[in-house]
């Protein structure tokens, strides 16, 4: 009983494997292969879905390059600027000097009010892709604070048109490209 | 069935199947490069509008109506989004109060972010 269904089984295989002749009419179409207009449709629509997204690719890749970086989605470095902007608004002067540090575009120094008394904060710009602040309150050390990932910041001084002094504060991108531009003019104090 | 090939419906079906992906993946592709050109053109927008905004702080208040309605801050930062436009409003809601507004337009004109700054006399010295 089983010898004879492994038999029957036997011949069902080998009829399903039986050899195709290429020209037979009647051959299963999947041993025949494909024939030169079904595979000349099948890649001209893949070629078209491949240009379209081999050619929008490209169209991101050239607008992208357009633009700066959008450094300000960086939380370190949005948090750069609005420190400094703090810093500025509530200056009272720009110190030429303070400890090691010169007055410089890199090293801008910042004499700010606070509540019970005064500091002085460095602004170190000098080490690449690195901010660091330093506070001094008279002179003791308060506070170093670091943030790293960072474009390379550059300040100027900035004379807004009613006179008064300023800081101009930038960063470009690795092409060259302006990403950061803010000035900051200090808030009025008595 | 399969000795036969495909029917017609079958093939339209795949057809229809394969169309709406490809749609919905350009559509895709085209609506990101749309939204990250703007989010960087808002960006950039308005680091030039807290500039102007910054000098505009600092003028006396005896002088706002004298200003001329232009921008005064270098507008370099948004050179990628030239041609583009900014204008400065003045309303005087009261004798005692002006309401400037900076407005920067672009992409001809159908694209505009705008800063409103309120200055009041205060009688002294330039705080706000």
């Amino acid at each position: 009983m089983v010898s004879g269904q492994r038999t029957a089984g036997s011949g069902q295989e080998s009829r399903r494997l039986a050899p195709c002749s290429l020209s037979a009419a009647r051959c299963p179409l999947r041993l025949r292969g494909y024939s030169l207009i079904e595979i000349s449709v099948t890649l001209a629509i893949f070629g078209i879905f491949l240009f379209i997204v081999v050619s929008l690719t490209a169209e991101m890749r050239r607008n992208e390059k357009r633009w700066p970086i959008n450094f300000m989605a960086h939380p370190d470095i949005s948090a750069v600027v609005s420190r400094l902007r703090r810093d500025v608004y509530d200056s009272k002067y720009f110190p030429d000097g303070w400890q090691s540090y010169s007055q410089s575009n890199e090293t801008p120094i910042i004499y700010t009010i606070t509540p019970a008394s005064g500091e002085t904060i460095v602004w170190d710009f000098r080490t690449p892709g690195q901010v660091t602040r330093h506070a001094w309150t008279s002179n003791q050390p308060q506070t170093d604070w670091t943030a790293r990932g960072t474009p390379t910041f550059t300040t100027e001084k900035y004379d807004a048109p009613n006179g008064q002094k300023g800081i101009r504060v930038t960063a470009t991108d690795d092409k060259g490209k302006l990403a950061i531009d803010q000035i900051l003019i200090p808030r009025p104090h008595d | 069935m399969r000795r036969r090939g495909f029917s017609l419906i079958e093939v339209l079906v795949s057809l229809g199947i394969l169309a709406i992906v490809i749609t919905t993946t350009i559509a895709m592709f085209a609506e990101r490069s749309r939204r990250l050109r703007q989010a960087h053109e808002v960006t950039l927008a308005y680091q030039a509008l807290a500039n102007e905004a910054e000098l505009w702080r600092r003028v006396d208040f005896k002088d706002i109506d004298a200003q001329p309605l232009t921008f005064r801050s270098d507008l370099t930062i948004i050179a990628p989004m030239t041609p583009y436009s900014a204008s400065v409003k003045i309303d005087t809601p009261r004798s005692d109060v002006r309401n400037i507004t900076l407005t920067i337009r672009w992409d001809t004109a159908q694209h505009a972010v705008s800063l409103a700054l309120a200055r009041a006399d205060t009688g002294g010295s330039n705080l706000w």
